[in-house]
């Protein structure tokens, strides 16, 4: 059985499918800077170039900013209705991700400031029959709440 | 040494024309551009052949869109461009054309916004990089998180987001260039299924097609042409600003908004609390509410209360959106910067009835622009 391959492969590397996600960030060494998409243009904030910016593996843990459920979508997927949150990571990005599940039922919202966690979750199959893993989030726990 | 407006010598605008904003037709964009242009030139008083450069705003129309169309009004050799900053096309067609008055190189010049409805070609989505949502994230969605935030921030609720369409809707209706001209109830507006999270069809702004034209002059070009000084209005301030990085988690839209209105205050010498009339960018309900706190009109958390008190109607404390703003008016993209100087213009020569706000001496025009860039500009009667 070979192993799984990541939708994304630039964003975030495989693994078993329901297994803990983390994400591949740059952090700037000129000025500390860590973001999420990676690119290698220049950091925005000091201005940096490409030999400035290290690859960053980051936590797939955060809080949870915002979600919502998106009804209407005119591009071909995902099918709605499905649920897209904000997440603000443990190691510094403010991200936009999709919830686990989020693609098949009306996923109910959650609250603010409840803890997440990527997963990596089953994204079908690519025409040679390997399993695509995709990165999405999902409560770290029932009402598991951040008093940071 | 860099300068602003306020360094500069004074910068009015004297001439305002718009072809209604209405659904996408088979009507050329040359039709709808020149409507607006040659109702702003009858609008000042002036011909054509006065006009020393002009700057058309637009995103969809594809490149060399200027001359072609104003050819038309005879062609008088004068420069031309076309402006291109996203949402915030024609407000910065309209920032240039108000920098070549004060400056001095020019003493007439005419900002357009013309557009045609079409499928966005967005350079963002060019640049290689790739992020988790991919292309799954459309604008409604973006400001559906914003909106979810503030409500629980502050512990609003839904009908407080909606009550911002039916003030606009109410002003829309007494539009007759707005593409939406129909009251709402607050039943009607949140009747509808959502698009996402809290946001129905009602609270998001439509995008069809037309045109808006502003002309703007100097002191000595007012003299020369015999325009009529009384219904000329100042620019007070030009601001234009491009997002920074800002703390993570924070809203960007509203960071930005707030770095460049504090600057146009400056530049104008007014304090938030002097604006009569307010157009935002209100391609979406809870933006208003985030614009008009983040302006400083209000304290943050406050916008819907003073609402639900009537403080933002005209006629109220300040008019906000008395066009019927990018929800009820709509947003042709390229127009709409400057559809909101003609609105503001209108409303402070008192001649915006019947949805006159009393006593408008001081109004502001602020746009914001995928990318994330911000322009503001502060207009002041006579």
């Amino acid at each position: 059985m070979p192993q799984p391959i990541s939708a994304q492969p630039t964003l975030y590397p495989a693994g078993p499918p329901g297994s803990a996600a983390r994400l591949r960030g740059r952090r700037c060494a000129a000025c500390g800077y860590v973001f999420f998409p990676p690119q290698d243009f220049g950091c925005e904030r000091c201005g940096a170039a490409a030999d400035q910016l290290v690859p960053a593996e980051l936590k797939g843990t955060g809080t949870l900013l915002a979600c919502v459920t998106v009804y209407f979508h005119p591009l071909q997927e995902p099918t709605t209705p499905f649920t897209v949150a904000s997440i603000l990571l443990d190691d510094g990005p403010a991200i936009r991700s999709l919830l686990v599940g989020a693609g098949e039922t009306e996923a109910q919202c959650l609250e603010p400031g409840l803890r997440m966690q990527a997963v990596l979750t089953p994204a079908g199959t690519d025409s040679e029959g390997t399993e695509i893993v995709e990165l999405r989030f999902a409560p770290a726990g029932p009402g598991t709440r951040d008093v940071g | 040494m860099s300068a602003d407006l306020s360094d500069l010598r004074p910068v009015h605008v004297v001439g305002i024309g718009l072809h209604p904003y209405r659904r996408g037709s088979e009507t050329p964009y040359v039709d709808l551009g020149l409507t607006a242009v040659r109702e702003a030139l009858a609008d000042a008083g002036m011909a054509w052949a006065d006009v020393e450069s002009s700057f058309v705003g637009n995103v969809n129309l594809g490149f060399a869109s200027g001359r072609v169309m104003l050819r038309h009004l005879g062609a008088t050799g004068i420069p031309m461009a076309q402006v291109e900053n996203a949402s915030a096309s024609g407000s910065t067609a309209f920032a240039q054309a108000c920098l070549d008055v004060a400056s001095g190189i020019r003493e007439v010049s005419l900002a357009l916004g013309v557009d045609k409805p079409a499928l966005p070609d967005l350079a963002p989505t060019k640049t290689g990089i790739r992020d988790l949502t991919a292309s799954r994230l459309l604008p409604v969605a973006h400001f559906a998180l914003l909106a979810d935030e503030y409500m629980h921030r502050y512990g609003h609720r839904a009908e407080d987001l909606a009550a911002v369409a039916v003030k606009n809707h109410h002003n829309g209706a007494l539009n007759p260039n707005a593409q939406r001209r129909r009251t709402r109830t607050l039943d009607e507006v949140m009747g509808e299924a959502p698009l996402a999270g809290v946001l129905t069809r009602l609270q998001c702004c439509p995008i069809g097609e037309g045109a808006a034209a502003a002309i703007v002059a100097s002191d000595d070009a007012i003299d020369r042409l015999a325009l009529d000084p009384a219904r000329a209005v100042r620019v007070l301030a030009s601001v234009t600003r491009t997002e920074r990085v800002y703390a993570a988690g924070h809203d960007h839209d509203a960071a930005l908004t707030a770095e460049t209105g504090a600057l146009a205050f400056g530049q104008a010498g007014i304090s938030p609390q002097e604006i009569d009339v307010l157009e935002v960018h209100d391609a979406f309900s809870i933006e208003e509410l985030l614009y008009i706190e983040a302006l400083g009109l209000c304290d943050p958390g406050t916008a819907p209360l003073r609402l639900s008190q009537g403080a933002w109607e005209i006629g109220g404390e300040c008019a906000v959106s008395p066009s019927g703003g990018l929800l009820a008016m709509g947003h042709p993209i390229g127009p709409t910067g400057v559809g909101q100087i003609v609105e503001i213009t209108r409303q402070l020569r008192g001649e915006a009835a019947p949805r006159q706000h009393p006593g408008s001496r001081i109004g502001l025009a602020h746009m914001v622009g995928v990318g994330a860039v911000c322009v503001i500009h502060i207009l002041a009667a006579r």
